[in-house]
């Protein structure tokens, strides 16, 4: 187990190396002036001259890139163009912020969305599953936006339940939650109720009927532990996405999470802090993944790793 | 209909802290990096200039309680209101002036936004004249300096003392503004307490609170479940807050033109024949009142109203096609041209008047394809003259004439410095350098009158409006006004009283 993690861990080298460069070479090749969103409006070519020189960023490519390996290699992310602060301390700020409402996301997603599943997979073409999967249904095609604006105006301005933004207590991370769970709760819910109907047909289910277990037994036990390789792998990818930020929630709900700091980041040419995001949220992902491939095994022993 | 906030609830979370909010995060709250709005506003509720602006776009003493210009405008001398300390307790001498100037103009600060210092010849050129007054010597003459000292990178910081570097001294302020920084959380909220030792009058609130809210739309709700003192209303929610809420709004001309910059040195545009005919074949007023819900006074000229020099009386290009086909044939184009209009893609209200413009364009024959850029994209193409005709608006820095013709019109301003137009007129140049040597404000204005109208004839824009800006303010809320000026509002007369 420890070798596969350290040989996973070290295969990744090449493929953060690879989004440095191409992230690297794509920012060099999009329009927009780093320099000019520095000075704003009604600047003078000496002053943007200077900049330019002193960011290095009339070196030729490879220098730049060089440049910025050394420092990475050393784990410094570098200083924003704009604000002059640590990229990583930047990061740092935000990231926790981010795995909260990522956190949140999933937990509402897992529960509700794998509950609704196996409770439609239990009847299937009944009350619940019909309910179930046009929520599902409902919930897939509606665009996040448009969900989380309804959601502002229904709880936070008409019923004036909850705050419509913010950061703070629990009761401002409902609706953000809600917001970017509803996708992953209709999914899950679909996911899990396809993958549980094909394993209760299984001879191993008859099986357990027959010898007598109860019902119970027979769908928490059997039927859904089998059932589960699918739902981590979609509950992995959606973590993972969730963790890399979600811009549009976070902006939604002025939520201080990497989403809205890599989009302002990109927005203002602020190379370092979107070269030093992706970085961060390469190193994310990977690690998710990783994560994911771990559960597998501890779901299903027939999955070993060695 | 679904805004459904009665005044008793919206009164929700009162408290005693008013709320303020910039859509996205400060750079930095160092006067030497303000050079956005965000950055700007927060600089000027923790730091004083010299002068300052009252919300009406009024020149008056801040840290200098008087100052004379000497030689025609060349040299002014600043005297310091006496017993001005900073947030730390430190006295206020006039050699901090120096060293914050020289501080902004050090290039290892990396600001940025130095113009408004840059007229000042050189270190020599700052003469601290004791512990109460400082005497400024310019490279040449000019009238306006005491309003460029209102700007926020001209803050006077303690230095040194502020500690280490900029970035530093950007995250824990010491200035001597109405408010003390408390907290800062990034892309969440800063916190302010009120000054009590202000010298200007300390806040009538304990606290000011400022949010970072990106989506206008979010803001709206906000500011309805009364977590919000003010909040600004988007052009196309005009309708709506006028019929739901009209006892909540302010309105005010705001020191912005909006206008399409057409590229003089390209294509058909060079012809000035070409540029008329474009003012005329577009209805201005019509554009106005149906995608800005009427939220404007229609341009005759790129000094907005509100200013010594805008003239609302010029005659204009009147909106008749029938010109601006006689005008096009002149040219050479009796079947009119393709062109491309740019615009910011990001700018939902700017991209509605762009397709209306593209509209008009084509009933004479001008085929137009609107290109849509994010902001940054947009920026660079227009100053490096890659744009032929540019969607934009401009907004004072200083409430003056001056702002709406050196940086737009002036040679000197091509590209990056404003004039993205790329207008060029040796008479106009030397007019406005006459202009900003003038001290004789009612004599510069008449000037700046004269030059907005010579450049009109020439038509270096498709000319469109003045906005008006409307905000809602709070029924729990007294004491605030808009400010026309985006560093005219310090919130010190701003309190929460409990709705009835």
């Amino acid at each position: 187990m420890i070798a596969f993690i350290a040989r996973r861990l070290l295969s990744t080298i090449p493929t953060l190396f690879g989004v440095l460069v191409v992230t690297f070479l794509l920012l060099n090749v999009v329009p927009g002036d780093p320099v000019a969103e520095m000075v704003g409006e009604r600047a003078d070519s000496a002053t943007i001259a200077r900049l330019r020189a002193e960011l290095r960023l009339d070196d030729p490519l490879p220098v730049q890139f060089g440049h910025y390996l050394w420092g990475v290699v050393r784990g410094d992310l570098g200083h924003s163009y704009i604000t002059q602060r640590s990229v990583l301390g930047d990061l740092a700020e935000r990231f926790p912020k981010t795995l909260q409402l990522a956190g949140a996301a999933m937990l509402l997603a897992a529960s509700l969305g794998i509950t609704l599943g196996v409770i439609a997979a239990v009847r299937p073409h009944g009350v619940v599953d019909r309910f179930s999967m046009l929520l599902a249904y409902v919930g897939v095609s509606f665009p996040v936006y448009w969900v989380g604006l309804l959601l502002i105006l229904l709880f936070a301005v008409t019923l004036q339940w909850l705050p419509p933004s913010g950061y703070g207590g629990p009761e401002f991370l409902v609706l953000p939650a809600l917001t970017l769970g509803t996708r992953s709760i209709a999914f899950l819910a679909r996911m899990t109720r396809g993958a549980m109907l094909d394993v209760l047909s299984s001879d191993f289910v008859r099986t357990a009927r027959a010898k007598g277990l109860s019902e119970r037994l027979v769908i928490g036990r059997h039927a859904f532990r089998n059932a589960l390789l699918p739902v981590i792998t979609v509950l992995g990818l959606d973590v993972g996405n969730y963790l890399t930020g979600s811009i549009l929630t976070e902006t939604i709900f002025s939520w201080p999470g990497v989403g809205r700091y890599v989009l302002q980041a990109i927005e203002k040419r602020d190379l370092p802090a979107v070269q030093g995001s992706i970085l961060f949220l390469s190193v994310v992902f990977v690690l998710v993944n990783l994560v994911t491939d771990l559960l597998y095994a501890k779901a299903d022993p027939r999955v070993a790793y060695d | 209909m679904l805004f459904v906030c009665l005044l008793l609830a919206c009164g929700g979370e009162a408290g005693t802290s008013l709320v303020y909010y910039e859509t996205y995060d400060p750079r930095s709250l160092d006067p030497a990096l303000s050079t956005d709005v965000p950055t700007g506003e927060m600089v000027t509720l923790l730091f004083d200039g010299l002068t300052q602006f009252d919300p009406n776009g009024r020149l008056v003493p801040g840290l200098a309680d008087r100052w004379r210009a000497e030689r025609g405008g060349q040299r002014y001398v600043f005297h310091l209101r006496p017993g001005v300390t900073f947030h730390d307790g430190r006295r206020l001498v006039a050699a901090d002036v120096k060293a914050s100037y020289l501080r902004v103009l050090d290039p290892a600060t990396r600001g940025g936004r130095v113009w408004p210092l840059q007229p000042i010849a050189g270190v020599e050129g700052i003469e601290v004249l004791g512990d109460t007054a400082v005497a400024f010597t310019l490279t040449e003459p000019l009238a306006v300096f005491p309003k460029f000292l209102a700007m926020p990178v001209a803050s006077i910081v303690p230095v040194p003392g502020g500690g280490g570097g900029a970035a530093d001294f950007g995250q824990r302020p010491v200035g001597t503004g109405p408010w003390r920084f408390a907290a800062w959380r990034h892309d969440d909220e800063l916190q302010f307490a009120r000054n009590p030792d202000y010298w200007g009058g300390a806040p009538l609130a304990e606290s000011l609170t400022v949010r970072i809210v990106p989506e206008p739309f979010t803001r709206g709700a906000e500011f309805l479940a009364g977590r919000l003192s003010v909040v600004e209303i988007p052009f196309g929610e005009t309708a709506k807050w006028e019929a739901e809420h009209p006892d909540w709004l302010q309105r005010k001309p705001a020191l912005r033109v909006i206008y399409v910059a057409l590229n003089n040195r390209r294509g058909p545009l060079r012809d000035p024949r070409v540029r008329r005919a474009i003012n005329h074949a577009v209805n201005v007023p019509e554009i106005l009142r149906s995608v800005w819900n009427g939220r404007g006074i229609a341009a005759r000229g790129a000094i907005p109203p509100a200013l010594g020099g805008g003239d609302t009386t010029r005659v204009g290009y009147a909106y008749d096609t029938a010109t601006a086909r006689r005008l096009l044939a002149q040219a050479g184009y009796p079947n009119g041209f393709a062109i491309q209009l740019w615009r910011s893609g990001t700018n939902v209200e700017l991209g509605r008047v762009a397709q209306a413009v593209q509209a008009q364009l084509a009933a004479v024959g001008i085929r137009a394809e609107v290109v849509a850029r994010d902001a940054s994209s947009m920026r660079e193409a227009a100053r490096n003259g890659q744009t032929d005709m540019a969607l934009l608006d401009w907004w004072a820095d200083y409430p003056d004439g001056d702002n709406f013709l050196y940086p737009l019109f002036h040679s000197a301003s091509f590209g990056a410095g404003g004039n993205y137009s790329f207008y060029s007129d040796p008479v106009t140049d030397s007019l406005i350098m006459l202009a900003r040597q003038t001290t004789d404000d009612a004599a510069r204005e008449a000037l700046y009158r004269r030059i907005d109208g010579r450049v009109y004839e020439a038509a270096p824009w498709l000319y469109l409006w003045f906005p008006v800006d409307l905000w809602a303010q709070h029924p729990s809320i007294t004491g605030w006004e808009i400010p026309v000026i985006f560093n005219g509002q310090r919130w010190t007369t701003a309190r929460r009283v409990t709705p009835k």
